[in-house]
């Protein structure tokens, strides 16, 4: 496509037309959005930079934190709940090191297009490119944490399996999932300024409810409900390819499946319906 | 051919007063069935921004649009420039386009100069190894070499938007929209960047200005239009325009406008 083209796809709409072509400029402002990885890119990269200019360290912080938080974390709990230390300390790792991008995924989620507000305000782009920045972003902070995991594994003698591959795909869905996200919570934010504290605070709650400093073996009799808190599903299919699975292998997978396709039922249409009331709100 | 098509243009601009922007406002309203909360929830204002604007503009055509403040010659700006899509009607607008709404906006004072030209391509669509090839000349241009690697923060006024301007002006557009003539500065500078501006003008397929200066309308528009409350009072050439537009304030010199 010649720039004049891309242009005119992105400039010929009509409002008022059935939803029909609603649904098909959403479409076309996520693929279009998505093709542009050198802009949503480049711009993550930047909020990374800008994050830690000036420290020494820089984006090192970011695994340092982990290390810190996982170090005084692990020998604590261990004792209190009575685990090994060499068993405790591998789960509680790996089970933070995805945590960590989970929430700050969520939260972000929030601010995805108040953040670029001077942005949308003046100039044409596809919506979309914000929340691939955001998630982008994410990962960014992800591949500085995860170095902690092998550490850990050789550390503690931890085997790894041939399991290990399933993380790609894993998150693979999880970013499916945050571009959903981003597309809900980042428009709701935009319209109903009281969302972002209020999904900040749930997160923190849901943090001690779902087993990810715990085991959910821990529960007795009722390990089995936690297989259907998505936040474990989401932690357990990047958690059990690295320690193993919990009770029912796999089960995660068609969880988080399940909950993919339910918010994207969600987002898309709502995507379709207010994508272009977006610059109105921010 | 680069042309610009809007037919039948509305655009109606709800204004989030600050308890209908809260949650609660709107759960609490639904919930209840009196008419009083579901109008305060619904407390808003919506401002009919545009009401019904046609126009074409083909290539090589100069626009001017005048009008007084809030008759919606930004709104309009910026529907041609894509940012907000019409309630109603259509807008087809074909080629590149580059809207200069704002050269300030958009510079993020924490990164530096030389990563604020790169954003700002990325904003303009495009790609950074071309943004790069650039900076040098940008650096030359708004005499601030020295300053590239420095935050922009640190900037004074004048140098950002010295540094928003030349960065917003480096890639030649086909469509270019602008909202009051871009070129200003410091006396040393003001030379410089209208003279950059009046290429940046010359070689671009088609304007479109808003502006209340007359003499710079008369200058580079050939035709135009004149807004009052979102409607096209008079449309013609950009003398008869600048004229109808007198007589209208003359008219309502002393009353509102």
């Amino acid at each position: 496509m010649s720039a004049t083209e891309r242009h005119v796809a992105r400039l010929d709409y009509a409002a008022g037309a059935q939803s029909a072509t609603n649904f098909a400029r959403a479409l076309y402002d996520l693929t279009a959005g998505f093709g542009k990885v050198w802009v949503w890119s480049t711009l993550a990269w930047q909020d990374i930079k800008l994050r830690y200019r000036g420290s020494v360290l820089g984006p090192l912080w970011l695994t340092l934190t982990i290390v810190i938080m996982v170090g005084s974390m692990g020998f604590l709990y261990a004792k209190l709940f009575h685990m090994d230390v060499k068993t405790y300390l591998p789960f509680l790792t790996v089970g933070m090191v995805f945590w960590q991008m989970i929430q700050s995924t969520i939260t972000d989620s929030c601010s995805c297009f108040v953040q670029s507000a001077a942005i949308v305000q003046q100039v044409r782009m596809p919506f979309s490119i914000h929340i691939y920045r955001m998630i982008c972003r994410n990962l960014i902070v992800l591949a500085h944490t995860v170095v902690v995991i092998p550490i850990v594994l050789v550390i503690f003698h931890r085997p790894i399996s041939w399991e290990i591959v399933l993380l790609l795909p894993a998150l693979a869905l999880l970013s499916l999932n945050a571009l959903f996200l981003g597309i809900i919570l980042g428009m709701i934010s935009a319209r109903y300024r009281d969302v972002p504290p209020i999904v900040q605070n749930l997160v923190q709650v849901l943090f001690f409810i779902t087993p990810i400093f715990w085991a959910p073996e821990q529960l007795g009799r009722w390990a089995a409900v936690s297989q259907f808190n998505p936040l474990f599903a989401a932690v357990d299919i990047l958690r059990s390819p690295i320690i193993g699975p919990h009770f029912v292998p796999y089960m995660s997978w068609l969880v988080m499946t399940g909950v993919t396709v339910a918010i994207g039922a969600v987002a898309l249409p709502m995507f379709s319906r207010y994508r272009a009331r977006i610059p109105y709100w921010v | 051919m680069p042309h610009i098509r809007l037919r039948d243009v509305h655009v109606a601009f709800p204004i989030y007063q600050g308890a209908s922007r809260s949650l609660k406002k709107s759960l609490v309203a639904s919930s209840m069935l009196g008419n009083l909360s579901k109008n305060e929830a619904n407390n808003r204002i919506v401002v009919q921004a545009l009401n019904g604007v046609n126009f074409d503009v083909e290539h090589g055509e100069r626009f001017g649009i005048i009008g007084a403040n809030g008759a919606g010659k930004t709104t309009l700006l910026k529907v041609l420039a894509g940012i907000y899509e019409p309630t109603s009607g259509s807008c087809v607008v074909s080629g590149r386009i580059s809207s200069l709404l704002d050269a300030q906006a958009g510079l993020d004072p924490d990164a530096t100069g030389r990563e604020n030209i790169i954003m700002r391509g990325l904003y303009l669509d495009i790609h950074p190894s071309v943004m790069r090839e650039h900076a040098a000349e940008i650096a030359t241009f708004t005499a601030l070499e020295h300053y590239m690697d420095m935050p922009v923060r640190t900037y004074s006024a004048g140098m950002m938007m010295r540094l928003g301007f030349a960065a917003s002006t480096c890639i030649m557009p086909e469509i270019l929209i602008m909202d009051e003539w871009l070129a200003a500065g410091d006396a040393q500078f003001i030379g410089k960047a209208q003279k950059r501006m009046e290429e940046f003008v010359e070689r671009s397929s088609i304007l479109v200005l808003a502006s209340h200066s007359m003499d710079l309308l008369r200058r580079w528009c050939r035709r135009g239009i004149f807004l009052h409350h979102g409607r096209i009072q008079f449309s013609g050439d950009i003398e008869s325009v600048i004229e109808a537009y007198d007589d209208f304030v003359h008219r309502n010199s002393g009353g509102e406008l």
